[in-house]
């Protein structure tokens, strides 16, 4: 790969900066989960509006971008995988947020959470890979990355189809069912991630979305 | 997508320099294609070996084929009717200044012997619609052509190079003189060209061959290094070099 341009470097500390907002809210939710706590979404809103602030300003970075320099080639696929991977972070911070909508929405003080609280810990990891792998431009790795996603689709459903022999509560049934699910779509968002860097290296696109 | 000429083995020297090396490509009928690379690199000489310009040099030397429509412009075709079917426009406009500007789009078919007035001038009106320059002169047929403005005076040498009836034009960096607004009207003159005629077109501008070319050609230190549909060029180019000139990195 060539140098980054100067450009791509300022963006590229917008969206580390994203980042940072996210993994908070992740850090929040994961242990209001943990604990059954409710009442973070006033917080998780804050943050992923400022999040998306920064998705905002990310694509305006780019715009200008393509304008000033009118970049092709790698460059050019640098700027607008840019703008999926903010938009990417800024579907993630959501999803997480809606989490704590639901923890808001349902008492579950009795429910067992272990298993979502696992596969909540491991999308967000997923995540965070992903973008690891996007900021050192690896695209073998993104793609061990995208195939680890089946794990987590099979987690998901392995949670569903638990609750069908299960004699639990409903609002155990749904709260799991909804946040696992919320949860494989955070995973999702990481595997686009991965696709995206796979693109921005190779100038290849792989069939997703 | 048909192809239109057909290069194999194209070599060019001035004396001893081996300017191009072993040029092979297929350049389609009905498309623009740019040729792009750093100064230097050939393009020029690329283009006049098309037309045959190459040779007038003196110590100037070609091999290889040009085939156009099958029929080898370096085997046998005349001179005059390569020139006629290859139409060429330069960096800088060169309207013939002592001529009017309805005389100078159709100096070469009164050279070829096209006398009748009338013929003459429906054709000077043809073409210089066909390059969008009509309804800005035609009030001043009569005027000198180097009267107009640098824009205006391009498209009166595409004028010129259409009243041929050319089926090539090969432009050299065509807009390096002229300003942003004359400009964007030449390139909308390039489109429309391609839908008649085949256009190959010499920039420094990457920009521009990414606005107004369906195939882009890459040529450094006089070899072909990549040719392919433009989008794939500036998207994701197969060569390292390619890369690095499009993305400035070098040029």
């Amino acid at each position: 790969m060539l140098k980054e341009p100067e450009y791509m470097t300022k963006i590229n500390a917008k969206i580390m900066e994203m980042q940072e907002i996210v993994e908070s809210v992740g850090e929040q939710v994961q242990d209001a989960l943990k604990n059954k706590r409710n009442g973070l979404k006033p917080v998780a809103s804050e943050l992923c509006r400022e999040a998306q602030v920064k998705e905002e300003l990310i694509v305006e970075m780019c715009v200008e971008s393509i304008i000033r320099y009118q970049p092709f080639a790698s460059d050019l696929r640098a700027v607008t995988v840019a703008m999926k991977v903010s938009y990417d972070l800024s579907r993630v911070c959501r999803y997480l947020r809606n989490i704590t909508e639901i923890l808001d929405e349902f008492n579950i003080k009795s429910c067992k959470v272990k298993e979502v609280c696992e596969l909540l810990k491991d999308a967000r990891e997923m995540v965070r890979q992903s973008l690891k792998y996007y900021f050192e431009k690896d695209h073998r790795a993104a793609a061990n990355l995208i195939k680890s996603d089946e794990s987590i689709d099979e987690r998901y459903r392995m949670i569903l189809k638990s609750y069908a022999t299960k004699k639990v509560s409903g609002t155990c049934i749904l709260f799991n069912g909804i946040t696992a699910r919320i949860v494989e779509r955070m995973a999702d968002h990481a595997c686009y991630i991965s696709h995206e860097t796979i693109y921005l290296v190779t100038g290849r696109r792989t069939d997703y979305r | 997508m048909a192809d239109k000429m057909i290069i194999e083995e194209l070599n060019a020297w001035f004396d001893t320099k081996h300017v191009l090396k072993n040029i092979n490509v297929k350049i389609p009928e009905k498309k623009v294609t740019a040729v792009i690379g750093p100064s230097g690199c050939g393009k020029s000489t690329f283009v006049r070996c098309i037309n045959r310009m190459h040779e007038l040099v003196p110590g100037a030397k070609v091999s290889g084929k040009i085939l156009l429509d099958g029929g080898d412009i370096y085997g046998g075709m005349d001179v005059m009717d390569v020139r006629r079917k290859v139409g060429m426009v330069f960096q800088k406009p060169n309207p013939f200044p002592n001529m009017s500007v309805a005389d100078n789009v159709v100096a070469g078919l009164r050279l070829l012997g096209t006398h009748s007035k009338r013929e003459l001038a429906e054709i000077a009106e043809d073409r210089l619609k066909s390059v969008g320059l009509w309804e800005e002169v035609k009030d001043e047929l009569k005027k000198s052509g180097a009267s107009l403005s640098g824009g205006q005076q391009q498209r009166l040498c595409i004028a010129r190079a259409l009243a041929m009836n050319p089926e090539v034009i090969l432009m050299d960096e065509p807009t390096s003189a002229l300003d942003p607004a004359s400009t964007a009207k030449l390139e909308e003159l390039v489109r429309k060209l391609k839908n008649e005629i085949m256009v190959v077109i010499i920039t420094h501008n990457v920009s521009q061959a990414a606005r107004i070319s369906d195939m882009t050609a890459f040529l450094y230190l006089g070899e072909l290094i990549e040719f392919d549909e433009t989008k794939n060029i500036f998207e994701h180019p197969k060569n390292p070099l390619t890369e690095r000139y499009i993305t400035g990195r070098f040029g």
